[in-house]
């Protein structure tokens, strides 16, 4: 039940954060404390990786949302990397899907977020 | 963990404590248990994500009730076609309802979705509450084609 998440900027205030195992109560409070501090430093374009992700629970769900309001609320958005059936499957049944932006590879969601950008 | 066989079928049961780090032990136990009664990949994630969700509730009420001693019994009653898992929390005073809206330090939507995930993943779900024992979570999934 290995779960890690690393974070890298990718340009333009653009931030990639891959997370890899088990999202749920015990682990997705880590994701949340490095969304934030992003948030914090300014970096309000978020893209999350999902493609490692084996499980993911309302907790990890409930971070994910709180991610993109924070991100939105400061100008920036929250899109994410999933192309693992399994982990859509979750966004479509709950109809999250309606409400993520969800790309399939972390280049289109760069090119996504940075066609966001004003000017 | 436990196992009891009769006529009514085979129980096996685990006991955690209430704390979020023993929630993947409950999901690992509904893996072997759904795994060997051949239910197709899909269904068996679908149930561990149903038990770890009625877990997490659980939690989410002795956190909201201050009660950090409390444990989860997760019970799997394997019949013909047929797995019934009740997830029991030993919360007392909690209101379950409530507790559905909670969702820990995150927005209310994690409560909400949790209830929801639970009503769909499984074939059929029903809650009992009683303030002086705690709350039990019954669920039922039948295997397709038995």
């Amino acid at each position: 039940m290995r779960f890690d998440v690393r974070s890298r900027e990718a340009g333009d205030g653009i931030a990639i954060l891959s997370v890899q195992g088990e999202a749920d109560a015990f682990t997705a409070p880590r994701l949340k404390q490095e969304m934030l501090s992003w948030l914090d430093r300014g970096v309000n374009r978020i893209a999350v990786n999902l493609e490692q992700v084996t499980y993911l629970d309302s907790t990890g769900l409930g971070v994910l949302i709180g991610g993109l309001k924070r991100s939105r609320e400061r100008g920036g958005d929250l899109v994410l990397v999933c192309p693992n059936d399994r982990i859509t499957r979750i966004f479509e049944i709950t109809g999250l899907s309606r409400i993520f932006d969800m790309l399939a590879s972390e280049e289109d969601a760069i090119k996504h977020l940075r066609g966001g950008q004003d000017g | 963990m436990d196992s009891t066989s009769n006529g009514d079928g085979t129980a096996v049961e685990l006991k955690i404590p209430c704390e979020p780090e023993y929630v993947g032990v409950a999901r690992l136990m509904i893996l072997g248990v759904a795994s060997r009664m051949s239910f197709p990949y899909d269904q068996v994630e679908d149930l561990r994500l149903a038990v770890g969700e009625a877990c997490t509730s659980a939690i989410g009420r002795s956190r909201q009730a201050g009660q950090d001693k409390s444990e989860i019994t997760v019970k799997c009653l394997i019949q013909e076609g047929k797995l019934t898992i009740q997830v029991s929390d030993s919360v007392r005073g909690s209101n379950s309802e409530a507790a559905k809206h909670s969702g820990g330090s995150e927005p209310p939507e994690g409560g909400e979705i949790s209830a929801l995930l639970m009503e769909i993943l499984v074939d059929e779900i029903r809650t009992e509450s009683d303030p002086t024992a705690g709350t039990t979570v019954t669920m039922v999934k039948y295997l397709e084609g038995s």
